[in-house]
């Protein structure tokens, strides 16, 4: 929503002249990729080729293609095709005497013969279970290229096999070696992109979280860090006065204000007003998000520069995605667009329907380039059943692609569909049927009608981010653990009324359960995302306290002119993220609330939809949940979900006669005004519907709404 | 991380371990025998809110499970606490070192940890300014460790209970020699449990200039061996020798049915084993020395129980007739070897079995301070 400060030409969801030239294009709009005259969803399968036999690509690669997945993916790991600074092997077919295990040509060339498009992932962090993520062993313990903690040291990360030395986002080392890694492999990848070979997508770095070291003061206190921090001030404030206004400091130039090294606002007991010194935490945190958005600016223009740039580019988002300290909205003016990555056992069902409704209200093309299909075996077990529920619960509430991730198994993962020398799995035959009816659906055209939208306070996110007390447990750690973004932060009210960084998410959270009582579908949309990200959402509700964003602000007052409603409160704000007084604008269209229990958001709920069009409806009890996905208003899949560990007899009530078809199992159900299912625990329904007899009255009378994106 | 002169301490774990050659089910099944509660994590209950927050009445009723982590500030005032089956806690009094016990018995929690703002920070920048770039997962484990005992005895964090507090942190050295006992160089490491007729999992690991640096599961291990007959007293042949071919020799086999393993993993009773073993419920071949020690020792346990029993009446010829294949065992190997007990200082069998029980106890007797079943005197003695 504060889109108005950027080039209007990158927030453009059509094809722009240039794109038109490459050779493959993004068409968010079609949640797709254009790719000579076919739209191709986002549908892949990860094969890692360097932990294969060189013998069994084809076998693994043809058994992804009888899967039904249009794309192959695959990392190109630095670390294993760098032999030492400046020598790469790539195998045979690109490096005289190579290793043919890392002949990515070779690789790229089978794909290609099989029909597959290919996805490449470069890093420069792979992570993917590898030993220091993917790096060099000479890069990661080169001082130069590492981060840095407060107290100078190096970053550290537990994981296995090795904890290791993280490195640096904004170390100019680092970034260059990265870019002599980039252009040895775009030596590679260049003559294999679309038209002339298979290569369609490139994703930038992967999961960029401060390699899950991302507690507010866990890094970077790199010199090149603390130069860009001072950068960073430097366009924020006009003055070096400013500056010191803003922090409630004095400076005698930019270079005199430190960044923080811990959140000292705790120590004062019961303050009697906020802090000024809280703007300095919150510039902090906002900075972090900066920094890495710079990062990867950086690495798009290498690759561009290494003449990769007329294929499309995306990142994605470990779980966490709410904490971390990146925006998925404002990364993707850099990068064609930012998914989620899915790593979920059945009974995160509210994880997964909530990080769905975020990616789809907030995304432009909500996808998700890694759905664990199994895991390593360093995380939480999790079955096969737990992948495909995954899977389907996401799609339900608005995923529109995805890359499984393992397709076919290799070292350090088990219980992806296919074994790692080519033999599909029982379980493929799921993941084949499923794959076969969103193709038959066109499923990623598909839309959720949403009119509802949960509007995520950045500078709200920040406060939770910045007042977490668990350390090098980061929040990305917690969120990903425990569900909510605001597991880590403390209890301090910080000289509020009370603790902001815990309020804005339980107001939301009371909202989004109103919603889902009253059957009413919602997204959640950052504060960050595009203005068209609210396209046919007609109500808005905002969490306001004492501070808040101007920019925020104005994008909702805009959005009320435009006709929308905005529902916002406990509090009208009056200090902004200086902590200054300033006037903010009572939107045109809303209602300012105080929700204390349940009952509040329900009656603030109940009040709202009373304002909005009626839309047939497709009800059931809790827990049952259901979502309806239509094509130009006619309804084609109906998703039923049972989230409880007990089987239960869902009785959906119906707008109009269906017949259906469960898209797994074969099974057949119709019903004039209810449809009774039989719901197995924890298991989702995805129902072709077959025939929809609907009067014409029904369809429309639901207004023109979209689902947000 | 210090980047100088590489470490002279023994890897263990190699930095390019392969694990592989498991799906899902083979993986959790492995899993559900040494860490049964990371296998049942996914089947617990599901979350019935975004933002789960509870307060100390709410608890009252609820069985005590799970940590309690409260984090204050140096004053004392408590910034956050969260219960790890729960949520957040709310209006959580935290009163001094003393009343650790008090919040875990008030927050039905089985252990709690206070943390002071800043521990976890400070825990994590000795640990990573201590650590050898060449050193591997175990030590670097154990620089952990040691960093946070430091931050302990500093008064940055306060454990209750605190169970491991007398027992001193290994250096990396010892670690490796104990693995030495367990898993000689170049040699590999066979675990194959079936249910009934068929494989339910299995797994080999193997131990190369002196790393573990290769993990298999079944779908790797089914493939050296092709069809098995789906009988584990007959196919331990097979196996091992496919292991030994494709692997390295085989140094310790252990094969069961899974009830029956899992049952003697739990088992901390003198004897289960040497029982097991002795009516082949259990197949242990190859029996590498340390087994037989520990084998025969936990058969003098048993003997010197059943002779308290003999005298109330117990035959004594069935004991002797179970230990008798042990003894003689013992008679040739006793002599040539060093007991990983002897090495390490404590039996990790008993420990792993006092482990097991106490994860899958009910946990309202360990927060009651109960001792968990099948503890006797030779466990007190031990401990």
């Amino acid at each position: 929503m504060t889109a108005a400060k950027r080039p209007s030409a990158r927030r453009s969801a059509s094809p722009s002249e240039l794109d038109k030239k490459r050779g493959a294009t993004l068409v968010p709009e079609r949640r797709c990729i254009r790719v000579g005259d076919r739209d191709v969803p986002f549908l892949a399968g990860a094969v890692h080729y360097f932990r294969l036999e060189r013998a069994e690509w084809r076998a693994a690669l043809a058994e992804v293609a009888g899967l039904g997945l249009p794309m192959v993916e695959t990392y190109v790991p630095w670390a294993v095709h760098e032999l030492a600074q400046g020598a790469f092997d790539f195998g045979p077919s690109h490096t005289p005497g190579g290793d043919p295990q890392k002949d990515l040509g070779a690789f790229i060339d089978i794909a290609k013969e099989l029909g597959l498009l290919v996805i490449l992932r470069p890093g420069p962090h792979v992570n993917s279970e590898m030993t220091w993520f993917g790096l060099p062993e000479r890069v990661i313990h080169d001082r130069a290229c590492q981060a840095r903690g407060p107290s100078g040291g190096p970053v550290v990360l537990g994981f296995p096999p090795r904890m290791f030395p993280v490195p640096s986002y904004a170390s100019e080392t680092f970034l260059a070696e990265t870019d002599a890694w980039y252009a040895a492999f775009a030596a590679v990848a260049r003559p294999h992109l679309y038209p002339r070979g298979p290569v369609v997508l490139l994703q930038v770095d992967n999961e960029a979280a401060y390699y899950f070291r991302d507690a507010p003061y866990d890094q970077d206190y790199h010199p090149d860090a603390i130069a860009l921090w001072h950068a960073y001030l430097r366009d924020r404030h006009a003055t070096v006065a400013e500056l010191g206004r803003a922090h409630d400091a004095t400076y005698a130039d930019y270079v005199d204000c430190a960044p923080p090294k811990r959140f000292d606002l705790h120590d004062e007991e019961d303050p009697a007003a906020p802090s000024r010194a809280l703007s300095l935490h919150l510039e902090w945190a906002a900075f972090k998000e900066h920094l890495i958005e710079r990062a990867i600016i950086r690495m798009k223009e290498m690759l561009v520069r290494h003449g990769l740039g007329t294929v499309p580019t995306f990142h994605n988002l470990p779980l966490g995605e709410l904490t971390a300290p990146l925006s998925l909205a404002k990364l993707e003016d850099t990068v064609g667009f930012v998914g989620l990555d899915y790593y979920h056992a059945r009974r995160e069902h509210r994880a997964i329907k909530r990080r769905t409704l975020y990616v789809a209200g907030t995304s432009r093309m909500p996808v998700s380039p890694e759905l664990g299909v199994g895991a390593p075996p360093w995380f939480t077990p999790l079955a096969h059943e737990d992948s495909l529920y995954t899977a389907l619960v996401a799609l339900a509430y608005g995923l529109r692609g995805f890359s499984l991730y393992m397709a076919v198994d290799r070292d350090r993962w088990y219980g992806a569909p296919i074994e790692s020398h080519g033999t599909p799995r029982i379980e493929a035959a799921s993941w084949k049927a499923l794959l076969r009816a969103m193709e038959a659906t066109r499923f990623h055209r598909l839309a959720r009608r949403v009119r509802v939208g949960l509007s995520i306070p950045r500078e709200y996110v920040r406060l939770a981010r910045t007042t977490h007390v668990y350390g090098p447990i980061t929040p990305v750690m917690l969120e990903a653990i425990a569900g909510s973004p605001i597991e880590g932060a403390s209890d301090h009210p910080l000289g509020f009324k009370g603790p902001i960084q815990l309020l804005w998410w339980k107001m939301l959270t009371r909202f989004a359960d109103a919603f889902s009582r009253a059957g009413e579908p919602y997204v959640l949309i950052d504060s960050d995302a595009s203005p068209e990200r609210l396209t046919g959402i007609e109500a808005l509700v905002a969490p306001s306290f004492e501070i808040a964003s101007p920019e925020r602000w104005r994008a909702l007052t805009t959005f009320a002119k435009n006709g929308g409603h905005v529902v916002f409160g406990p509090a009208m704000p009056s200090l902004d993220l200086t902590l200054s007084p300033r006037p903010f604008e009572v939107p045109r269209l809303s209602t300012r609330v105080l929700v204390d229990r349940d009952a509040d958001a329900d009656a603030v709920v109940s009040e709202l939809l009373s304002h909005l069009s009626p839309l047939p409806r497709f009800s059931c009890e809790a827990p049952i949940e259901v979502c309806v996905h239509e094509d130009d208003g006619r309804p084609r899949v109906l998703f039923v979900m049972n989230p409880e560990r007990r089987a239960i007899e869902a009785s959906i009530q119906l707008p109009y006669p269906i017949d259906t078809t469960d898209v797994l199992s074969g099974d057949l159900f119709a019903g004039e005004h209810t449809l009774t299912i039989a719901m197995a625990p924890q298991t989702c329904r995805m129902l072709r519907i077959d025939r929809a007899a609907r009067p014409d009255a029904a369809v429309m009378g639901g207004g023109a709404l979209g689902e947000a994106g | 991380m210090r980047t100088h002169a590489p470490s002279t301490t023994p890897a263990m774990i190699a930095a390019d371990i392969r694990i592989e050659g498991f799906d899902a089910r083979s993986w959790t099944n492995l899993l559900s025998l040494f860490a049964p509660q990371v296998a049942e994590r996914p089947k617990t209950p599901p979350r019935t809110s975004d933002a789960p927050e509870v307060d100390a009445a709410e608890l009252a009723s609820e069985p005590a499970s799970g940590t309690l982590f409260v984090v204050v500030t140096g004053g004392g005032r408590v910034l956050a606490a969260r219960h790890t089956k729960r949520g957040r806690v709310r209006g959580l009094v935290y009163t001094g070192a003393g009343s650790l016990a008090t919040l875990g018995a008030s927050h039905r929690a089985d252990r709690v940890v206070v943390l002071r703002e800043g521990a976890l920070e400070e825990i994590a920048q000795r640990a990573s300014t201590r650590m050898e770039r060449h050193d591997d997962y175990v030590t670097q484990w154990l620089t952990v460790m040691r960093a946070v005992r430091s931050a302990i005895e500093a008064g940055l964090v306060e454990i209750w209970p605190r169970p491991f507090a007398s027992v001193p942190i290994p250096s990396a050295a010892v670690v490796s020699r104990a693995v030495d006992a367990v898993l000689p160089d170049g040699r590999s490491l066979v675990l194959g449990v079936f249910s009934r007729t068929t494989p339910w999992t299995l797994v080999a690991l193997r131990r190369s200039e002196g790393e573990i640096d290769r993990i298999v599961g079944p779908d790797v291990i089914s493939r050296w061996t092709g069809p098995l007959g789906g009988d584990f007293r007959r196919d331990h042949r097979v196996i091992s020798e496919a292991v030994g071919k494709h692997l390295a020799p085989v140094h310790l086999g252990i094969f069961a049915d899974e009830r029956d393993l899992r049952a003697l993993l739990r088992d901390a009773r003198p004897g289960a084993w040497t029982r097991a073993v002795v009516a082949r419920d259990i197949i242990v071949q190859p029996t590498p020395p340390y087994i037989a020690v520990a084998l025969a020792a936990d058969g003098m346990r048993a003997a010197a129980r059943r002779t308290e029993a003999w005298i109330e009446g117990t035959a004594v010829r069935e004991v002797l007739s179970q230990l008798a294949p042990i003894a003689n065992f013992m008679r040739g190997r006793a002599a040539e070897v060093a007991s990983v007990t002897q090495l390490l200082g404590f039996d990790p069998l008993k420990l792993l079995a006092a482990w097991l029980e106490g994860t899958e106890q009910d946990p309202r007797a360990t927060a009651a301070g109960h001792p968990a079943p099948h503890e006797d005197e030779d466990e007190d003695e031990d401990a």
